[in-house]
């Protein structure tokens, strides 16, 4: 298969150059390093254009400038993980990246099964095992820049939010997002509605998968419009055409804030109605640890990395609904939860 | 001749499909898949530009992107050469043997009820309903080793055919057709399931929260595995293979068998014959279900995590187009749910080397296209009989 593998790369090297004033779809060269990172992704598609994209494009930056080699599986449902990761094993993966909360079980099973072979688990945990290394993010802290900024921008000092499943990784969201807009109300003497979460009695609005623009989603989003939000914040990767849709029925002129990528970018269809984003950036990570180990040398590490305001982790979007006092507040916030000063969960 | 007549005579030829035709479709099944798999590859597609200039480069890399991706569903499915270890090469038909099991065993069920011809398309709703019963038995029930797997395995059988039973009386009581009512029945089964997965003091795990997930199946209660850690492999292939010997026995030696053949083959003729044709249907969809409650327990005992609803793997689907090439032999069904399973083995060693496991479903699709095209098209432009025309001539 590798000489087969190897054949297809040289007559696609050749097309290439034959090709070159062409087009830029054959801009793909001759993985050069011998190392092949891997990645499973979560429930959903690569092209989520959220939470599993983020991963790919890193694992796709590696394979266009560092040059290594990569391989992917996409899960369609709970029973392709174990598959999935085991297939990685198979194919050799140097490192292989198990994207989402999801996936914690199989991918501990796989580290414990495959001592030399390195895991990094993206929001999970390790269960002592010295060759997984977890990923996770403070994403309470973007949120809660996020809901303060919500609330300002409300008109009706009604704001919503809700989850795929009621699960950590999504909860910190909801948490910072709820925590800054009382922030923002207590700053400025007033009230503000937070629909969808309750971070004290841990309930709220959750679809229960992350199924893409589901129709649950579009109920959701659709009651909580009806309850007054002109604010929303889905925490389910991509959500942001059942949230469109569901603003446009209602006549609202609402926005929305959108998840781990930059959504205004990512999907410019509908940049005119996101108020920013709260940005997850794995691609960096994904991208840093693969560069460490493959070109810089450096020894795989089980010790867990924390993404935050502070290391540039997470942050929020720039906006241009976003802009003046408002962002001088919101870089005063951020400083303040960076030194500490501020506790983004009171 | 009557809509519904038409519509059972149509199932019956599918069924009665000669082997060697399903052996020709499956194999253009590869062949037109394989098609799909050029056009959309990357590594073709890169070559389009010169395809005038220098066509050799464009069949060189549809014929290796060919090579690739069959290739990896064998390595994926049967045998991986490349393993570390042979544990790790003989892993792929383990994987294969353990895709098959619920296949065969919800195939058996909805063959059997294409045979006394009732379309059950509520596979998925008898298997989520199955997975409600096993799941019930496995996390809330405290019972010794053995006996809480074998009442767990019966509480899904029976909660599965309950479910396929009902729709067997309101087609058998009101005249209701079995399709629409099977279809709307996966619903209120996957949302009723779901209901309790979400309710505390039902099946929500004990530390869960918003998410409708069950606490991890009880470790008496697990359908144990044939080689240990080493593998994945349960005995949910032997639960399939007596499947399969009781299917057999059923239809082919019973006298329960029998009267199903009768109803599905003429119910006039069967009611003229002092059969009562309603309580057939209602067993029949009993025994049906049966077989797919099976499924059910397969997946529920199978799973060290958390059961949830997405358990169910769409076998109930899966298992219609194993039914369909599976026929009336219960070996050809068993012979249809491995080469399905396979496909589900080997669907992550394709993504491996680029090629969309898609391809796979449409592989699928084509081959039960070609299996039923003959019939369907035969009674949508209502043809006469080849045989009959050959009296006429004769």
């Amino acid at each position: 298969m590798n000489i087969i593998t190897r054949n297809s790369a040289k007559f696609l090297s050749i097309a290439a150059v034959a090709a070159l004033a062409l087009s830029g779809c054959s801009a793909a060269a001759a993985p050069e390093l011998d190392y092949k990172a891997c990645a499973v992704s979560d429930e959903g598609s690569w092209n989520d254009k959220s939470f599993n994209q983020s991963v790919m494009d890193g694992l796709m930056k590696a394979k266009d400038e560092l040059k290594v080699q990569t391989a992917d599986a996409e899960s369609n449902s709970a029973e392709d993980f174990a598959p999935n990761l085991q297939q990685m094993v198979d194919a050799n993966c140097d490192i292989t990246f198990a994207v989402g909360f999801n996936l914690v079980a199989d991918v501990n099973a796989a580290a414990k099964a495959n001592p030399d072979v390195k895991f990094v688990t993206i929001d999970g945990w390790s269960e002592g095992n010295a060759n997984l290394k977890p990923v996770n993010y403070a994403m309470e802290q973007s949120s809660y820049l996020a809901g303060y900024a919500a609330a300002a921008y409300s008109t009706s000092k009604v704001i919503g939010t809700y989850g795929g499943m009621q699960i950590d990784a999504v909860t910190a969201f909801m948490d910072g997002y709820y925590y800054g807009a009382q922030a923002w109300a207590a700053d400025n003497n007033t009230t503000i509605k937070v629909l969808g979460w309750d971070p004290a009695k841990k309930t709220g609005d959750f679809m229960g998968d992350f199924t893409p623009n589901s129709a649950v989603s579009k109920t959701i989003a659709a009651t909580q419009i009806q309850g007054g939000a002109d604010v929303i914040l889905p925490v389910a990767g991509d959500q942001f055409g059942a949230v469109s849709e569901a603003l446009d029925e209602a006549g609202s002129a609402g926005v929305m804030i959108g998840v781990d990528k930059n959504i205004a970018l990512t999907s410019p269809e509908y940049a005119d109605k996101m108020l920013t984003s709260i940005e997850k950036r794995m691609t960096t990570a994904v991208f840093d640890i693969i560069k460490g180990i493959a070109v810089d040398k450096v020894d795989f590490s089980g010790d867990a990395y924390l993404g935050t305001l502070a290391n540039g982790g997470t942050a929020l979007s720039d906006s241009d609904k976003i802009t003046g006092d408002l962002k001088t507040k919101l870089d005063e916030l951020s400083a303040g939860i960076q030194d500490g000063s501020i506790s983004v969960r009171p | 001749m009557t809509e519904k007549s038409k519509f059972q005579t149509v199932v019956r030829e599918i069924m009665a499909t000669s082997v060697t035709r399903v052996v020709l479709s499956i194999l253009l099944g590869f062949f037109f898949g394989g098609i799909f798999m050029v056009l959309f590859n990357e590594n073709v597609v890169a070559t389009y530009s010169t395809l005038f200039t220098t066509p050799g480069d464009t069949f060189v890399a549809a014929f290796n992107t060919i090579v690739d991706g069959y290739g990896a569903l064998l390595r994926g499915a049967i045998f991986n050469p490349e393993g570390r270890d042979l544990v790790a090469m003989f892993r792929p038909i383990t994987e294969t043997l353990r895709m098959a099991a619920p296949l065969v065993m919800a195939g058996l069920g909805l063959a059997l009820g294409f045979r006394v011809g009732l379309f059950n398309i509520g596979g998925t709703g008898q298997i989520v309903m199955g997975l409600a019963g096993a799941t019930w038995v496995a996390t809330r029930m405290e019972l010794p080793p053995v006996i809480h797997m074998i009442v767990a395995v019966i509480a899904a059988v029976v909660c599965a055919a309950a479910w396929g039973a009902f729709a067997g009386f309101l087609k058998a009581r009101t005249g209701a057709h079995e399709v629409i009512v099977t279809i709307m029945m996966n619903y209120i089964a996957l949302d009723f399931f779901t209901w309790m997965l979400r309710t505390k003091g039902l099946l929500l795990a004990a530390t869960g929260g918003g998410t409708p997930k069950s606490d991890p199946p009880a470790a008496t209660s697990m359908l144990p595995t044939l080689f240990g850690d080493m593998y994945k492999i349960h005995i949910g292939i032997f639960i399939a293979i007596a499947a399969t010997f009781a299917y057999w026995l059923l239809m082919e030696r019973s006298a329960i068998g029998y009267r199903f053949r009768m109803v599905g083959h003429n119910a006039n003729a069967a009611r003229a014959a002092g059969i009562k044709v309603e309580s057939t249907f209602v067993w029949a969809m009993a025994v049906s279900a049966a077989f797919i409650g099976l499924a059910a327990a397969n997946q529920a005992l199978s799973n060290p995590g958390g059961i949830t609803t997405s358990l169910n793997a769409d076998i109930g689907f899966d298992a219609i187009t194993v039914a369909l090439l599976g026929g009336n032999s219960a070996k050809r069904i068993a012979a249809a749910g491995l080469l399905f399973g396979a496909f589900k083995a080997g669907s992550p060693a394709m993504q491996v080397v680029g090629v969309s496991p898609e391809i796979l479903g449409v592989v699928q699709a084509l081959i039960v296209l070609f299996i039923a095209a003959p019939p369907l098209i035969k009674a949508m432009l209502r043809l006469p009989e080849p045989a009959a025309e050959q009296k006429v001539v004769a």
